[in-house]
């Protein structure tokens, strides 16, 4: 269990975060999202025991993390930074052996070994890191970050640059890592993979915009919708609709996308209506906005 | 200190993989080399005029009168041997240069390469990092101070005259070399350290710490103008001094390592 209370961290008179709170249980996958500047990668080192919070405190299971507890703890925490940060000099395989004595593993070579196979790299150990491919380098970097089998994972923008089947190998790592209970934190500006991975995203920008599911966050600023397909034009069921107390409905050629409070409940009834009015329905399916459109709306009303 | 040692293996194979880092330090090792041979062997051959004849070297030769182990020297050999000795402590010095460099780049080098902060986020502690740091300049170093000791007795024993290589066994010899030379090297290499992990730009680093070499260079220069005479309470003294100030220095290397500043501010 990770936690951070009333997290506070100022530069000077800038405060970069402020008051934030959450408390996260194994096994889930929690997002950080915000503009450049928003406090993310403070959050994170504040988080890993890097730098130290103004005030507030991070919990890691029974344990406050301080000064003191710092160099214990992070050996329970796995930090993946912005950039792979490998020594470019050193093979891959040197590269992962000095960390894995860093964390203090008993028989550092095997566990190394184990590492390059569960990424893929077996056949690149002997390779200088400066020889990698960025996609490589980020590979061996998560595996660095894995070595000594961390209960708490921070992973700072895990995909960024990375070209489409690496980042998806990532994102599949990091469903594995889930279902090993470990807790994992996310800072990324990729929304589309917030809401692939994510169970939970607080939305940031110094303070707390928000913090929820991406669901309840959809419904929570939009409301809930449904979109029905029908076979005739979409226009002339509309009054059938307003009749039943529907008063938002959007025409979208052939298809209707109402707004509901529940649309669990409330679909069956419409379906239902419009079928009696005769409509040949071709599709149901529950509308949902984009992330994107959450965020943007969050942050222009923050 | 087994993360130190892990570190530490790291700083190795590093500087294995770049030896050209050390090119420096061998070629100034070599040129301070040369130079006690030129004017002890090749001036006096070519001028035809043997050192022990010239007035400039009379002090050299009632200080080694004054010595029992060097009193039976020929009166050449012990010109020779008591120019041998005062280029003991340049050649000394030199090898730190080399190590100078490693040691200016060690933390303001991880940072600008990114490889800092994960390195942070172990469990490594201020002082396990600062002491993988200097002991990975430091021991390169103390090789080099070692060949470059060995290659100079032997030339000295092959081109000088019999017995003036016994100057270079001496107590004070071999204490300055493998002790007050160690201890100088890693108080500079320290100092390099320190400011390393407080400055943006190696090159900062590597000049100030090049500033502690000037007290051994300033001995040099006392010893060869005979104003001082190294004896071994002097070298004693001088040691403990040492390793206060090293012990010192790793202490202020501590508290001035702000991992804050440091992952915040730098660029």
């Amino acid at each position: 269990m990770l936690a951070a209370s009333h997290l506070t961290r100022r530069f000077g008179d800038r405060v970069a975060v402020d008051d934030l709170s959450f408390t996260l249980a194994p096994g889930e996958i929690f997002a950080l999202l915000g503009p450049n500047g928003a406090g993310k990668t403070t959050t994170l080192r504040m988080l890993a025991g890097l730098i130290e919070p103004s005030s507030g405190s991070v919990r890691l299971g029974t344990d406050v993390l301080t000064p003191q507890t710092a160099p214990r703890l992070r050996g329970r925490i796995g930090f993946l930074t912005e950039m792979p940060g490998l020594w470019d000099r050193l093979t891959v395989r040197q590269n992962l052996v000095v960390y894995a004595r860093l964390h203090g593993l008993p028989e550092p070579a095997r566990v190394v070994d184990e590492a390059l196979e569960t990424f893929g790299l077996r056949d690149r150990g002997r390779d200088l890191a400066a020889e990698l491919s960025k996609g490589l380098r980020q590979r061996v970097a998560l595996a660095r970050t894995l070595l000594h089998r961390p209960e708490v994972l921070l992973l700072d923008e895990p995909t960024a640059g990375l070209d489409p089947e690496s980042a998806r190998d990532v994102r599949d790592l990091v469903r594995r890592l889930r279902s090993e209970q470990r807790t994992i934190v996310i800072s990324t500006h990729n929304l589309d993979e917030v809401e692939r991975l994510a169970d939970r995203v607080a939305v940031m920008r110094g303070r707390l915009v928000a913090l929820d599911t991406p669901a309840a966050l959809h419904t929570r600023l939009f409301g809930a919708r449904v979109r029905i397909g029908v076979r005739q034009p979409a226009e002339t069921f509309v009054d059938v609709l307003a009749r039943a107390g529907l008063s938002d409905v959007q025409v979208q050629d052939r298809a209707l996308s109402i707004a509901v409070d529940d649309d669990e409940s409330a679909t069956p009834a419409i379906v239902r209506r419009l079928v009696d009015a005769g409509a040949d329905i071709v599709s149901v399916v529950r509308e949902q906005a984009r992330l994107e459109d959450v965020y943007l709306h969050l942050l222009g009303r923050s | 200190m087994s993360r130190t040692r892990a570190l530490l293996a790291k700083e190795v194979a590093d500087l294995r993989r770049n030896p050209a880092l050390f090119v420096p330090a061998i070629l100034a090792g070599t040129l301070s080399m040369i130079l006690p041979f030129v004017i002890a062997v090749v001036v006096p051959v070519l001028a035809g005029e043997r050192l022990s004849e010239s007035s400039d070297f009379e002090i050299a030769l009632e200080m080694y009168r004054d010595h029992p182990a060097l009193r039976a020297l020929d009166p050449e050999a012990a010109v020779q041997a008591w120019i041998f000795q005062q280029f003991l402590v340049l050649l000394v010095l030199t090898p730190v240069t080399g190590a100078m460099s490693v040691a200016a780049a060690s933390i303001v080098g991880e940072k600008h390469a990114r490889t800092l902060e994960p390195l942070l986020a172990t469990p490594l502690t201020t002082f396990e990092l600062l002491a993988a740091k200097v002991l990975g300049a430091f021991l390169p170093a103390l090789a080099l101070t070692t060949a470059t000791f060995g290659v100079y007795l032997l030339g000295v024993v092959v081109l000088a005259e019999p017995g003036a290589f016994r100057a270079l066994l001496l107590p004070p010899s071999l204490a300055v070399t493998f002790l007050l030379g160690p201890l100088v090297s890693l108080a500079a290499l320290q100092l390099a350290v320190c400011v390393s992990s407080r400055v943006n730009d190696a090159r900062s680093a590597q000049q100030i710490g090049a500033l502690v070499v000037l007290p051994l260079t300033a001995l040099f220069i006392l010893q060869i103008t005979g104003m001082l005479r190294l004896t071994m309470p002097m070298v004693g003294a001088a040691a403990l001094v040492l390793v206060v100030l090293n012990v010192g220095l790793m202490l202020l290397g501590i508290s001035l390592f702000d991992r804050e500043s440091i992952l915040t501010r730098w660029k």
